[in-house]
């Protein structure tokens, strides 16, 4: 499944868009694709973009949790933007906490919230 | 072919636990569950397919439709022959795991059904039964 993540550059951010439903090595192959590219980039933040995903399980989570933490051990700061209203229901019902990561409900926001997107003037 | 409402999926590399995913998925679907619900029911088949994975390497998951004075109704089993639960009242408690994970697939499955129950062995395997009620509009 090589290939079926991309990481996207706005600005000093890397955007992410995570596919509807990865297996557990896309999973894996998302945590080292984004860590590389925030290295080769020198990337300030991360926003990771959810809003296609339909099930949000432990193993998913945990792993999210993590490449945020260390995204934040380089410096980088990272937003998880789009969760759906029955992912967040069902995370919370499980039992999940995202290790208090940062969340936007759109990409649009997450990049506010990262300090970009702003040049354009308030939408 | 395999029916919607009914079937069974072998458990023996990462790619079934998608196949399994979408097998359920189509089955709560086609069942009428609300998006939460079938949501719900995904994740916790999510979990109990990668328990199976994890630990005794291969396994099935089967499901059928309940029907009950009226009521429809999901039911997935998971069974295994792998090295069994020594103690289920600790597999069940959120954060107990044996494997560095967060100890949240059990309990959590659970919280995300209506009705659950483990049975097994050690040495001989493990069966994890849930089933969701689809609540009426
Ligand atoms: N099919 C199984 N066969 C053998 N042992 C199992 C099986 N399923 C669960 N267990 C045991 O029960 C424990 C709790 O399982 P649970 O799914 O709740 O958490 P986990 O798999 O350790 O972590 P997580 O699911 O949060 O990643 C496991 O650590 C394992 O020891
Ligand atoms: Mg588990």
């Amino acid at each position: 499944m090589t290939g079926s993540i991309s990481v996207i550059r706005v600005g000093d951010l890397l955007l992410v868009t995570v596919p509807p439903d990865p297996d557990d090595p896309t999973v894996g192959e998302l945590q080292e694709g984004v860590l590389r590219a925030m290295e080769q980039y020198d990337a300030k933040g991360l926003v990771l973009d959810i809003s296609t995903v339909e099930t949000l399980d432990s193993f998913f989570a945990r792993t999210i949790a993590e490449t945020a933490q260390m995204v934040g051990l380089m410096g980088g700061r990272t937003v998880i933007a789009g969760m759906r209203a029955s992912v967040a229901i069902t995370a919370t019902q499980l039992g999940l906490t995202l290790g208090g990561s940062l969340t936007a409900l759109d990409v649009d926001r997450a990049l506010r919230l990262l300090g970009r997107g702003a040049q354009g003037g308030a939408r | 072919m395999t029916d919607l409402l009914e079937g069974e999926i072998g458990i023996a590399t990462e790619s079934d636990l998608v196949v399994a995913r979408k097998a359920v998925r189509g089955a709560a679907d086609s069942l009428g569950f609300s998006v939460t619900d079938v949501t719900r029911i995904v994740t916790a088949a999510s979990e109990l397919t990668r328990n199976i994975f994890r630990y005794a390497g291969t396994g099935v998951m089967r499901w059928h439709r309940l029907e009950r004075g009226g009521s429809l109704g999901l039911e997935l089993t998971f069974a295994d022959d792998g090295p069994g639960i020594g103690d289920i009242e600790q597999a069940m408690q959120a954060g107990f795991s044996s494997s560095g994970g967060l100890g949240l697939g059990l309990p959590g499955a659970k919280r995300l059904m209506d009705e659950m129950e483990i049975a097994s062995e050690v040495g001989k395997g493990t069966t994890v039964t849930v089933r969701k009620w689809r609540r009426k509009a």
